[in-house]
């Protein structure tokens, strides 16, 4: 898979815009229509969301040219305290709704790792 | 009550007391869903309208024996309402006037703090201002860049920049054969070949072909959009 681009940053608010126009920029390169990149941009920031609430304060964020866009997004450094909320529930149903191939990966029962995909036909 | 338990009554007694106690207890979650498609083009209230109007739909086809979190089955119900009426309504609609009118009022409360501070507002600064995302205050500012293909040209008397676009490659040059241009341009009157000369031979501007041709700019266009219109048409024909 090729390599589009592979930031770490962190997983709070502060950064999200950037991260989010990052995605837009990545998601029109990889050839996705608009209403993907914005899904994308909502599943990218859900991911982190969990992440955070995980206890992760930090991420590393890559986008691989797979035919569409695989989008994977792990935890870097320490874990804190985990602070899960009810929205989780919500973040996880709704990247399940917006991508295609949703992976979530626990290690040690704790989420570490979120992956998806979209596809350049429109067909998420 | 227990979520499996009232849904069970609600489904044994159709008790709309039930349903409303239902609705009420899962709005947030319509809340929650249309925070997340903000900054599309649509309202907030719109899209919480969309989202309750689903949640309620879900309510009525919910079924607790198949053992899944109602959050879990609503969740993709409410997405699939808000990204149809995405589909259906916004695209088209609202997007290119709520930029513009976003960017006017970037641009009008920019000017003013630049005025009275000295120095330009950041897009933290502005999306605190205005009530909107930062990323809103961005992606407004970036649309700023980009200039609609059904603006009207100046001094083109109504031509968009549709019209004044090359196709892919020069259409001149891809004809296949010059000689169909020349048979296309043999049909035309001494005045449209002239102002054809004019325009495409010499690159001259509306303006100076109307001096050269001896009337105006409006009639050059009118006769311009004509001509091409059927250049293009009998080249088609021609060419098929």
């Amino acid at each position: 898979m090729r390599e589009y681009l592979k930031m770490e940053a962190a997983t709070s608010g502060e950064i999200m815009t950037t991260l989010r126009l990052a995605t837009g920029g990545v998601c029109s390169l990889a050839g996705l229509g608009l209403d993907a990149g914005e899904d994308c941009k909502v599943c990218l920031t859900e991911s982190l969301l969990l992440l955070s609430h995980a206890g992760y304060g930090r991420a590393c964020i890559a986008f691989f040219e797979d035919g569409g866009l695989f989008v994977r997004i792990t935890a870097e450094g320490t874990c804190g305290e985990a602070a899960p909320v009810p929205e989780d529930d919500i973040s996880a149903a709704l990247l399940e709704a917006l991508a295609v191939g949703v992976q979530m990966e626990k290690r040690e029962g704790r989420l570490f790792g979120v992956s998806f995909r979209f596809a350049t036909d429109g067909r998420n | 009550m227990e979520e499996i338990e009232l849904f069970r009554q609600f489904r044994e007694t159709g008790d709309l007391a039930l349903r409303n106690e239902i609705v009420e207890k899962y709005l947030f979650i319509a809340s929650v869903l249309a925070k997340k498609f903000v900054g599309r083009g649509v309202e907030y209230d719109d899209l919480y309208q969309v989202a309750v109007l689903a949640l309620m739909k879900g309510i009525d086809r919910f079924d607790e024996r198949k053992g899944v979190k109602f959050s879990t089955f609503i969740t993709p119900t409410i997405t699939g309402e808000i990204k149809n009426y995405f589909r259906d309504r916004s695209r088209l609609v609202h997007l290119p006037r709520k930029v513009a009118e976003l960017r006017g009022r970037v641009k009008r409360e920019s000017d003013r703090i630049a005025a009275e501070t000295g120095k330009a507002p950041t897009p933290r600064e502005l999306s605190a201002l205005l009530g909107v995302t930062e990323e809103e205050i961005v992606r407004c500012m970036e649309a700023g860049r980009v200039v609609s293909l059904d603006r009207p040209v100046d001094g083109e008397d109504g031509a968009t920049f549709y019209d004044l676009i090359a196709a892919e490659g020069d259409p001149f040059e891809s004809f296949e054969t010059r000689d169909a241009v020349k048979t296309a341009l043999s049909g035309l009157s001494a005045r449209e070949r002239e102002l054809i000369r004019y325009r495409y031979g010499e690159q001259l501007s509306q303006t100076e072909t109307a001096k050269r041709m001896n009337v105006s700019q409006m009639f050059v266009s009118r006769l311009e959009r004509k001509v091409l219109a059927r250049l293009k048409e009998e080249l088609k024909g021609g060419m098929a």
